[in-house]
């Protein structure tokens, strides 16, 4: 009788702590832990142009210097486009770059990520450009990237540049925040250089 | 009478090859063992990017486990060579670590290869699938030599504490050739090796459960319904994964809470199956463990959910909140096939403890 009794507190208090533990894991902890806030990434950079008229054949300088202002960065990128070539070629090469992922070279027609989802949604690329990735980066941490351009026709010479922050959890997680869209509806800030013939 | 050392050499071979053979068993598994604690943690560091040269300590974890499991290989046929009884019942063991190993060894130079053509590979590829499937043979080999030799020389309940050390590596290797087939961790420049979105969903809640239920339900009956055996099973697998998944990334540091409340099923199939053996009491054994897999495989399999339930953007810091937004869809899709791959392990595991105890 008294085993029966001991069996039945044993199985009572094993459905009990099966329920504790179902709705904890389930219900409970879950909530908890979708009402902590998530990480907000704040990018930022401030670039200087060396020049801002050159003769054709002379090279300039574009100077970045990207930081992020929020918190911990999954992925912290810049974008360097130039939407008056073609190929990058020989007339962009980089001088400094301390990112810790290897720079990434995007050719017209490929495939890249755009609208800030981080590669849910995609585009097709229309210029080249570069990209350069810190995987994590965390707040207050500078990242630079410096190109040297070398112009092969006169005119205006535009370069695009863009910094996002993932995970991209509000409209701070990138910068600009505000201003021109580019090919991958993200917003850029533009630099242009006169090229004289 | 001076004995020669050769002779002498012949003679302790001879007189103690089934325990040197045990020996090559147990070196087989924990080397199998670092293996895939090394395979998950390396896993970790690529997702979160952490620079990492070819001297990275999952990396040097991972070899010296190759390397331990040749040297477990090697014993064994030291020992299997000597035997003077049982050298038939031991076969099996031995020629399957050798075809494990062959295969361990031989994804090396094929995965070197495979980098130098094609750049680097995703989870699933053909060097990194050589390498799974060597690692799970090498642990089937050492988990039925361990067994064995367990069964054959009645060991006391002590040294069957010893077969923790023989399913582990099965466990979490399975896990890994489970994970390869169901993870969207494959897709490279040069092939797209993602299993699709709807076959990886059902391979994971058919297979991941069924494991679970099989691993823990298996030790039981190999140790003679040894109780606390499935619970320090359970509670070792919990440790690796928490150490090698979610200790690494900082940003799911706290979910360890969550995490470690996994070890309550195991304990509780443990209490009930040691106070009752009935049907009933097994069939709902195995329906309880298998119900739980989404949250004992807790971060990565939400990957595989994501890809059809949500399709969101998952970084590092975000991979909690995606698991958690997930759990209850999951649980609501999953709950009755998982348990009944829950209780088809149990079923197996009768007939395959027979097998591998030669019942």
């Amino acid at each position: 009788m008294s085993i029966n009794v001991n069996k039945f507190l044993i199985y009572l208090s094993g459905f009990v702590l099966l329920s504790l533990y179902f709705l904890l894991t389930i219900f409970i902890l879950p909530s908890e832990f979708l009402m902590t806030e998530q990480l907000i990434p704040e990018p930022y950079f401030q670039s200087t142009l060396s020049d801002s008229q050159i003769n054709l054949g002379d090279s300039f300088r574009l100077d970045i210097v990207s930081i992020n202002n929020g918190d911990y960065a999954d992925i912290h990128i810049v974008s360097v486009a130039f939407p008056d070539l073609f190929e990058i070629d020989d007339v962009v090469k980089i001088a400094t770059y301390d990112f810790s992922l290897s720079p990434s070279y995007i050719s017209i027609g490929d495939e890249i990520g755009s609208t800030y989802s981080g590669g849910i949604e995609t585009t097709f690329a229309q210029y080249p450009s570069i990209e350069a990735m810190s995987r994590p980066l965390k707040s207050d941490v500078e990242t630079h990237l410096d190109v040297i351009v070398t112009p092969k026709t006169s005119g205006i010479f535009n370069i695009y540049v863009k910094s996002i922050g993932i995970p991209h959890t509000s409209d701070v997680s990138h910068y600009p925040y505000s201003g021109i869209l580019d090919h991958q509806n993200e917003h850029v800030l533009v630099y242009s250089v006169t090229v004289n013939p | 009478m001076i004995i020669s050392p050769s002779k002498f050499c012949k003679t302790f071979l001879k007189s103690r090859s089934e325990i040197i053979f045990l020996l090559g068993s147990i070196l087989t598994s924990f080397g199998i063992l670092l293996v895939t604690v090394g395979g998950s943690w390396d896993i970790t560091n690529h997702l979160l990017s952490k620079p990492e040269t070819f001297f990275s300590p999952p990396h040097a974890l991972m070899y010296s486990g190759v390397a331990i499991s040749l040297l477990g290989v090697i014993t064994c046929f030291i020992g299997w060579n000597n035997l003077q009884k049982f050298k038939n019942s031991y076969f099996l063991s031995f020629k399957i670590k050798l075809i494990g190993i062959g295969l361990l060894t031989g994804a090396g130079p094929l995965d070197f290869l495979w980098h130098s053509y094609f750049g680097l590979d995703g989870l699933l590829s053909p060097p990194h699938f050589t390498l799974i499937t060597g690692m799970f043979l090498c642990s089937i080999g050492g988990m039925i030599g361990i067994s064995r030799y367990l069964k054959f020389n009645n060991c006391s309940p002590t040294v069957k504490y010893l077969l923790v050390l023989a399913i582990i590596p099965v466990w979490l290797s399975t896990s890994g050739i489970i994970s390869s087939l169901s993870l969207p961790f494959s897709s490279t420049d040069f092939f797209e090796f993602n299993p699709e979105p709807t076959i990886a969903f059902v391979i994971a809640s058919l297979a991941y459960p069924f494991l679970i239920s099989l691993s823990l339900t298996l030790i039981f009956r190999l140790s003679n319904y040894q109780f606390g055996i499935m619970s320090i099973l359970g509670g070792l697998f919990l440790l690796i994964y928490s150490s090698t998944a979610i200790v690494p990334n900082f940003a799911m540091f706290d979910t360890i809470q969550f995490y470690s409340l996994n070890l309550i099923p195991f304990i509780i199939a443990d209490i009930f199956l040691k106070i009752n053996k009935s049907k009933l009491s097994q069939f709902f054994v195995g329906g309880l463990l298998g119900s739980v897999f989404y949250m004992v495989y807790y971060p990565y399999v939400m990957y595989t959910y994501n890809e059809v339930l949500l399709g969101k953007l998952v970084s590092p810091s975000l991979i909690y909140f995606v698991y958690f937004e997930l759990i209850q869809s999951v649980l609501i899709y999953t709950l009755i096939p998982a348990s009944a791959m829950g209780i088809l392990g149990i079923i197996i595991s009768v007939k395959l403890s027979k097998k591998i105890l030669m019942i």
